[in-house]
């Protein structure tokens, strides 16, 4: 309980930064003011229009990210597994990358679309080239890297041929960028995520049967393959809803179930709720830092989550290295 | 296939291969020259537009291509042989990636250097790499696992990329050099900067070609070579160093083309046995033709597109790679 206040008062705290500091800085009072209407009319602007969205936005991918990553390691049952390393945001990307150069001025509400088909394709693809009789982890993470380079060779391919321009523009947003957040991104966000995240979230506790193993699963009255498949299904909407909205924000999937499990333990009930908060507070540092270490440049938030993350990896890689 | 007359028979038909993929190369592209005028344009250069284009793109793009393809081939082989992994070359271990980074920060510190500094930083930064991947991925019980150093190459490679893109952020103007090259691409090589690139890729190949016999005992797994007398240390330190030399003089003049490393060796394997003695020629005559070959290919069939022949590399090499990891972890664990 203690650590649901203390990431919830994290959060506040990074959200109300997120809001306040700026080429502009805005007092916390002024926000209030803002927030009850009666400011000036330039902070009541870049409060509502450009601040609010954004942080807005930080919060739910950063929750997308770690509940998607969540349940990615609980169905892999491996604490290496994450949407970015299997390549199912990079399916993801190259998707909504295609949509972005190809087609002039795509609606927001094609870029989810187009992601989530990536999304489960590669999620699809992963599954089918990993099972020879039956699945192994180890198998299906090889899959995925070697599926992660091909959609990075179409990524490379589209970028190379794409107008200058808005391959430009893409870069930004592939490099997992909130610098577009509008309340258009924020509301098509949070529509794709209500279904999904509900959805897991009442079904944590055949996520934990899951994590047993198939045969201790089978044992225990659960069909597996359904079950798999549709957590699977979850996770790929979860992670195209987050890579649309904000492009590559690496390893954020990976960090922020390390974090939950530290904190609450094993159980999906509160590791999947506890991932969600721990992902929100990672980006929003993530977006914060990226706005204030090289000011006034903005560097793409998942520049700053991969810059952290990989090394991080790399820890786990060591601590666990006498096992994988 | 195991007789020596028939492995040599093996390379001669690569080497037929290869001339033949390298004479239809210089012929194919935007403006399609006969082999007559290649010919002419050698023995007797009349400075027309046909002879400048040999000459100036079909030449350089050539010679690119054949080096860089035998350099990361032979890099690739030498990686398989020493750390006795199936998954191993530049391009999964990250080798390529650390070699382009360096290159990248060199561009934006240094503006238009000359190649010949360029190399050493991807010396540099393929070194780096290569000690880094090594270190975080050979530690605990198992050793160097392929799945370890495959995990470990493929988050040097993510963290090695943000700090590129984070580069090329700021700096736009290396933005336009920068996203052709970064795929691996042989197109619009200067003679000047093959020419500075090119010893150290050839002194390369010479070392991968004397030391085979030293790689293929190295092959043998640390006990065997051990008991065979080898010293290991030194003979690990001199195929390191050459792998570094070819990875990174590749990269600093295609830039990272991916995945021929990785089944150029394998291809060979198949063909002429599991001795290194012999498949690092194969891999060196193999890599050049596969690349020379998929390049001149792109260029007949998509005339007016300049495709990079990295990206046909990954579409070839990335299923070649799933295929790997399925059937090798069907029966033994990696």
């Amino acid at each position: 309980m203690m650590a649901f206040v203390v990431l919830a008062a994290s959060i506040a705290a990074l959200f109300g930064a997120s809001v306040a500091i700026g080429d502009e800085p805005i007092a916390i009072a002024e926000i209030a003011r803002v927030l009850l209407g009666e400011g000036d009319p330039v902070a009541s602007f870049i409060v509502e229009e450009v601040r609010l969205p954004r942080a807005i936005l930080a919060v739910l991918v950063g929750a997308a990210l770690g509940t998607g990553g969540a349940i990615a390691q609980a169905v892999m049952r491996n604490p290496l597994a994450e949407p970015g390393i299997l390549g199912i945001n990079g399916g993801a990307a190259l998707a909504a990358l295609i949509v972005i150069v190809e087609i002039e001025s795509p609606p927001a509400r094609l870029l989810p679309l187009a992601a989530f088909a990536g999304a489960l394709i590669t999620a699809a693809a992963i599954y089918a080239l990993a099972w020879n009789d039956g699945t192994s982890s180890l198998r299906i993470i090889l899959v995925g890297l070697g599926l992660n380079a091909l959609a990075g060779a179409g990524v490379g391919f589209i970028s190379a041929f794409g107008d200058v321009t808005t391959v430009q523009q893409a870069q930004v947003w592939l490099a997992g960028s909130l610098y577009r957040a509008d309340w258009e991104t924020v509301r098509v966000l949070a529509v794709w995520l209500v279904l999904p995240v509900v959805g897991v979230l009442l079904a944590a506790r055949e996520l934990d049967v899951l994590t047993l193993g198939a045969d201790a699963a089978r044992a225990l009255g659960q069909r597996v393959e359904p079950t798999s498949a549709a957590m699977i299904l979850a996770m790929a909407l979860i992670s195209a809803a987050a890579v649309a909205a904000a492009g590559l924000i690496g390893f954020v999937g990976l960090i922020a179930p390390h974090l939950a499990r530290r904190i609450g333990g094993r159980r999906s009930r509160h590791v999947l709720p506890l991932a969600a908060l721990s992902g929100a507070a990672l980006v929003l540092a993530a977006d914060l830092v990226g706005r204030l270490a090289l000011s006034p440049a903005n560097l793409p938030a998942g520049i700053v989550t991969t810059l952290i993350g990989a090394p991080f990896f790399a820890l786990l890689l060591w601590r666990r290295r006498d096992a994988v | 296939m195991s007789t020596l007359a028939s492995r040599r028979l093996v390379l001669l038909g690569l080497a037929v291969a290869l001339c033949v993929s390298a004479a239809w190369s210089l012929t194919v592209g935007t403006i399609a020259l006969p082999l007559q005028t290649i010919v002419a344009a050698i023995i007797d250069f009349d400075g027309s537009r046909e002879h400048l284009i040999a000459a100036t793109v079909r030449f350089p793009r050539l010679l690119a291509g054949l080096i860089a393809g035998s350099a990361f081939a032979v890099a690739g082989a030498i990686m398989q042989a020493v750390t006795n992994n199936p998954l191993a070359s530049p391009g999964i271990l990250g080798i390529n990636a650390g070699a382009a980074l360096a290159i990248v920060v060199a561009l934006s510190v240094v503006d238009g250097g000359a190649a010949g500094v360029y190399v050493w930083c991807a010396f540099a930064g393929a070194a780096a790499a290569a000690i880094v991947v090594y270190a975080v991925g050979s530690a605990g019980r198992g050793g160097a696992t392929p799945l370890k150093l495959a995990l470990a190459g493929a988050i040097l490679s993510a963290f090695v990329g943000s700090l590129t893109t984070a580069i090329l952020i700021f700096d736009t103007a290396s933005l336009d050099v920068v996203r052709v090259w970064s795929i691996g691409s042989v197109e619009g090589r200067s003679l000047a900067t093959i020419m500075a690139i090119a010893p150290y890729g050839l002194v390369g190949l010479a070392g991968a070609l004397l030391l085979r016999g030293q790689i293929a005992t190295l092959s043998l797994g640390p006990e065997i070579a051990a008991q065979l007398g080898q010293n290991l240390a030194v003979w690990r330190l001199a195929a390191a160093a050459i792998v570094v030399l070819l990875a990174g003089g590749a990269v600093a003049l295609t830039g990272p083309i991916g995945f021929v490393g990785l089944f150029v060796p394998h291809a060979a394997r198949l063909i002429v046995g599991t001795d290194y003695r012999w498949i690092i020629p194969a891999s060196a005559l193999g890599g050049a033709f596969v690349v020379v070959f998929c390049d001149a290919l792109l260029r007949a069939v998509l005339p007016d597109r300049d495709v990079p022949v990295g990206i046909a590399m990954a579409l070839i090499g990335a299923p070649f790679f799933i295929h790997l990891a399925r059937s090798r972890t069907a029966r033994r664990p990696l």
